[in-house]
């Protein structure tokens, strides 16, 4: 049984390193949450508050869409359901394999040739040398890189990293599939196989959690939804409904 | 101090370093890339290492063997030895303390058992220390040190190191990773402690009084285990004592530090 219960998750970041500018872009990079000022003095250090007490249980076949503005924390709950973090207070039972397939390949590394890579990512990613070996040619096939592979990554395009690393990470089979902004692929003939291939594994995972700005990905691929606002979940339920919720809550100066 | 009362999570610690231990698949395959990839492109490879510290050694002995009053024939030996084991444990401290910064896109994208990244460190430089060991093999041969079973204690020896040096690279990284202030500090108290520990010198030559600089270095220990078996003898037993005793309070210490603040690590990256 895969399954997902939160309870009351919350997180806190503690900012280290106080200068004005390392603050600034922390803050930026990270979170719009609750900002507050702890102890005194030389021991006064500030946090945020990322995440504030956030409950829910997904379930197989919940395809749950995060919805929200810059930093109000849809990034951080991924990371939290991946295990990078874990909360302050609440409690969180994860069951079930988590796959995280954010920004890049793990541990991709440039100087690396094409299949080196899919190894070390590929055990990163959580498989076995056996299971690498078995979904090889998939890959290789699916990539469409060639000879080369042969060749060190730094010596591919962009759009040819971007092939590889999303050949590698769509061949994994979760039980629980994390997702930000989905996966970028490479060019236009590439991007049709690319959706194909995204369905399918959608399709082999039991549950999903899509973090997105984009209103038709969250209602292609979703089922249920959550609002999110400064680290506090705003609202749970159908993807329409939730995604009404957001658009209305768009004071017109965020607008502008 | 807030910090003290931090709880300790001893079952994910454990479950951290065993599982970190089962995953050799992942951290020999990297200690080994890491080794071929900063060589890439180059003739010697990484015996760039090795060459560097035979150039070294080669231009000091002439130097240092009349300076410190010692017979070439006995103090090439020994310094190779030395130098070569000092290399070994210092890179150790030095390379561990930036073990999880330098993972970060790693511990800030996925959950797995960080210790895989400090039994990569620690592989990467045993691979490299078989590199700088021709040396001294070199030397050996060269001016016939007398090899017996004795030798064969080398290999103890490194495991005593690299079962040292694996605490290290726990706690120097988390050290590091919260205060960026430690890893240019400990690059130069190992300057410093190269001059203190008996490397280029022999510790018979300090005076009665200094002995104390000698006896209570861990640094002094560390290097005995190795080098007094490339050069034919067997490390004292206190050595042995006080590396095996150092093994066992420095696990025991970076464990429970790594209990209360492993779950901090990404945050601190």
């Amino acid at each position: 049984m895969t399954s997902i219960i939160a309870e009351n998750v919350t997180i806190d970041f503690p900012i280290y390193g106080g200068s004005h500018r390392s603050l600034r872009q922390t803050l930026f990079a990270r979170t719009g949450g609750l900002i507050r000022q702890e102890g005194t003095g030389r021991q006064q250090r500030t946090i945020v508050r990322a995440l504030d007490g956030l409950s829910f249980t997904l379930q197989n076949g919940d395809r749950l869409g995060l919805i929200g503005h810059n930093g109000a924390g849809k990034s951080t709950l991924l990371k939290v359901l991946a295990g990078v973090y874990k909360p302050d207070s609440g409690s969180l039972r994860i069951e079930g394999r988590v796959s995280p397939l954010f920004n890049s390949a793990p541990g991709l590394d440039p100087d690396d040739n094409g299949y080196e890579n899919i190894t070390t990512c590929g055990l990163f990613l959580g498989m076995t040398a056996e299971e690498i070996n078995r979904k090889l040619p998939d890959i290789v096939a699916f990539c469409e890189l060639g000879e080369y592979l042969d060749l060190p990554v730094r010596t591919y395009s962009n759009g040819m990293v971007a092939r590889l690393g999303f050949a590698i990470a769509t061949s994994i089979d979760p039980d629980i599939l994390l997702l930000d902004e989905g996966l970028g692929a490479g060019d236009a003939a590439f991007a049709e196989r690319a959706e194909t291939r995204m369905k399918a594994l959608i399709q082999r995972t039991r549950i999903l959690v899509l973090a997105s700005h984009s209103d038709a990905l969250i209602k292609g691929m979703c089922n249920r939804a959550i609002l999110l606002e400064k680290g506090s979940l705003i609202a749970i339920g159908p993807v329409d409904d939730i995604l009404d919720r957001y658009h209305k809550r768009l004071t017109p100066a965020q607008v502008a | 101090m807030k910090a003290v009362l931090v709880k300790a999570d001893y079952a994910t610690a454990r479950a951290d370093i065993i599982d970190g231990l089962l995953a050799f698949r992942i951290w020999t395959r990297l200690g080994w890339q890491e080794v071929k990839r900063r060589y890439r492109r180059t003739v010697f490879g990484p015996f760039w290492a090795t060459l560097s510290i035979g150039m070294f050694i080669g231009g000091m002995v002439f130097i240092w063997a009349p300076l410190f009053h010692a017979d070439v024939r006995s103090y090439l030996p020994f310094l190779s030895a030395g130098l070569v084991a000092w290399t070994f444990a210092t890179a150790l401290i030095t390379e561990g303390c930036g073990t999880y910064t330098a993972g970060v896109s790693l511990i800030t994208q996925l959950n797995f058992p960080y210790t895989v990244l400090n039994f990569m460190v620690v592989w990467r430089n045993i691979i490299v220390f078989f590199h700088n060991v021709v040396i001294v093999v070199i030397v050996v041969i060269a001016l016939q040190v007398p090899v017996s079973w004795k030798t064969l204690l080398l290999f103890p020896g490194i495991a005593i190191v690299a079962v040292n040096g694996a605490w290290m690279t726990v706690l120097f990284g988390m050290l590091s990773a919260r205060f960026r202030d430690i890893p240019p500090f400990v690059g130069n108290l190992m300057q410093i402690l190269m001059f203190i520990t008996p490397v280029f010198w022999f510790a018979s030559q300090l005076g009665g009084n200094s002995q104390v600089v000698v006896k209570y270095n861990f640094m002094y220990h560390l290097i005995e285990v190795m080098r007094a078996p490339m050069l034919g003898t067997a490390p004292s037993p206190i050595s042995y004592a006080v590396t095996l005793g150092l093994a066992v309070i420095g696990w025991l210490v970076t464990f429970d530090i790594y209990a209360r603040f492993r779950r901090r690590i990404p945050y601190w990256l």
